[in-house]
């Protein structure tokens, strides 16, 4: 049975057409201006030619240190938030039975709050007389305070509290499609809980696991307020440098360039991991 | 039933176990809130942090109530806020208009996912350039077009999957039954499509609401927002007022998370 549809004059293309000109116009349109700057010469009269000096610039030991450190970061976070994420999707899912939901509102309100507020309350934690000293101290493990805030550390914990929710959701839906009698026929065939999990159910839940993968690994690469908060500026990440140079004074030009150089990066590292997961999303065949 | 009872016994040998399972779960949720509940403690602390606990006091509140410049800053959030989701929300349902009129909208939705394959900062620093470049003087204006801008990224994507899903037997019985076109959409498409319209709203709103980096960048020194505003008071050090705003912040989007759940087709939180 077909769609009656209108007749083909009547159809308002230019009522459609609002949200396709906002976003080329201000997403893509400043998108190609600041990629476009990184290779323009310009001087105060205008723009004299093609440049890569000032891609040139940022290729070098000091910068790809700071782009190795964001890249090494996203990485990190996004490997803790999974390790964290699997299981807590899989109870949801799963063993949540009538807590479920509520559950997930639990892990949805700290997600829906502003996150400079997770950060301030953070700092209750860390702090030298905070929280976690004060436990770790009265439970005896500890005899003076340790120095927690402003650590590689405290940059990590935050990272993870604030992205997890975005790795959870993900695998959450596709754990919550999935077909759970596949399990049963797996242990029924006399495959180990283990072998269930990684020739059944992780291949099958990968979309979800990949989705989630990109939703903090992109992010994070950028992310410049919490390794500044956390971290107290002692560890320069691609996000601080960007923003340093963009609200300096005429040094924007080059941290459009730097953004470009590590963005291209972030981008080479991207494709390679979509790739490694697709590996793994398709289902085991014809073997054993 | 047999069947239940293999599958207990494999989960009992799992690595990790049942209990190891469980104790994961709690410690999870306990790394969630553990900060938040300590942050609420506080908010009730009559001595301003890092002194120990002193006795009860509500004065905080009574300071957040009168604080003049978060206030000013809550609003011009608010007005940010809603002003980008009814924007978005708006510009997706011409988008959907026009798509229940036949139009071919599926090739260009993938340019919407642009915002969330990009980091955020990236984005703020190109419309930083690019408002600088055709002159637009940062404020108001800026922050409303960028938080549009990443609206769209979750309106379009949800409300046209939703419409997609339509029953077509529906808009069909209207067109048969002698309704216009836009009578159609008006009466049919649009009540059907209102659960995923209110929902991407909501999401519009919190993202708008509660965004930093954007708004970091393409503030301008005009406009506080409530972001800036909490950036400000963490700089100069601790102070319980922000406890007691956080408890306020808490209140709010657990009501708005509670709506979500009731309109997104779950069944019921309690």
């Amino acid at each position: 049975m077909k769609f009656l549809r209108p007749p083909v004059s009547d159809r308002p293309f230019a009522i459609g057409i609002p949200a396709l000109i906002w976003q080329v116009l201000f997403f893509y349109i400043p998108l190609l201006i600041i990629v476009l700057t990184s290779f323009l010469k310009t001087t105060p009269y205008g723009i004299v030619g093609i440049t890569f000096e000032k891609i040139a610039h940022f290729i070098n030991p000091l910068y790809l240190r700071v782009i190795g450190f964001s890249l090494l970061l996203a990485f990190v976070n996004v490997i803790l938030c999974f390790l964290i994420a699997y299981p807590l999707a899989y109870f949801l899912a799963f063993k949540g039975r009538k807590i479920k939901n509520f559950l997930l509102f639990l892990l949805l309100i700290p997600f829906w709050t502003n996150f400079l507020l997770h950060v301030y309350a953070w700092f209750y934690v860390l702090e030298r007389h905070g929280f976690l000293n004060n436990m770790l101290m009265n439970l005896g493990v500890l005899k003076t305070p340790i120095i927690l805030l402003n650590t590689p550390f405290a940059i990590i914990i935050m990272m993870v509290y604030y992205y997890l929710p975005f790795m959870v959701l993900p695998i959450y839906t596709s754990l919550e499609r999935f077909n759970t009698s596949l399990i049963e026929a797996s242990f029924d065939l006399g495959a180990t809980w283990l072998q269930t999990f990684r020739r059944i159910v992780l291949p099958l839940t990968m979309r979800g696991v990949r989705a989630g993968f990109f939703l903090v690994y992109i992010p994070s690469f950028g992310e410049f307020a919490i390794p500044s908060l956390m971290g107290g500026d002692k560890i320069m990440f691609v996000g601080n440098v960007v923003s340093e140079y963009i609200l300096g004074e005429g040094t924007a030009s080059l941290g459009a360039a730097f953004m470009v150089v590590s963005c291209f990066i972030l981008l080479i590292t991207a494709v390679f991991f979509y790739w490694l997961l697709g590996r793994f999303t398709e289902p085991v065949r014809d073997r054993g | 039933m047999a069947d239940k009872r293999k599958f207990h016994t494999h989960y009992k040998s799992a690595i990790f176990g049942k209990v190891g399972h469980l104790l994961l779960i709690a410690s999870t949720y306990l790394f969630l809130w553990v900060p938040i509940v300590v942050l609420l403690v506080f908010s009730f602390n009559s001595e301003s942090f890092p002194s120990p606990w002193t006795g009860f006091t509500m004065k905080w509140y009574g300071e957040l109530i009168h604080s003049v410049s978060l206030w000013r800053a809550f609003c011009n959030s608010l007005v940010i806020a809603l002003s980008a989701t009814g924007i978005s929300v708006m510009m997706g349902i011409f988008l959907i208009f026009f798509a229940a009129q036949g139009g071919r909208v599926g090739r260009y939705l993938n340019l919407f996912y642009g915002s969330i394959i990009i980091p955020e900062t990236v984005l703020a620093v190109s419309l930083l350039g690019f408002f600088g470049l055709v002159s637009i003087s940062l404020g108001f204006t800026t922050l409303i077009i960028g938080h549009t801008v990443l609206g769209l990224g979750f309106v379009i994507p949800m409300v046209y999957a939703r419409f997609l899903d339509l029953d077509y037997r529906m808009t069909e019985a209207s067109l048969v039954l002698g309704a216009t076109p836009i009578q159609t959409f008006f009466k049919v498409t649009l009540p059907m499509l209102r659960p995923s319209l209110i929902t991407s709203a909501l999401l519009v709103f919190i993202i708008s609401f509660d965004d930093f980096i954007l708004t970091y960048f393409c503030a301008g020194s005009s406009v506080q927002t409530l972001s800036l505003y909490i950036l400000s008071m963490i700089r100069s050090g601790v102070s319980p007022i922000v406890n007691a705003l956080s408890a306020l912040l808490l209140f709010i989007s657990s009501i708005m998370a509670l709506i979500y759940f009731q309109l997104s087709g779950r069944s019921k939180i309690f």
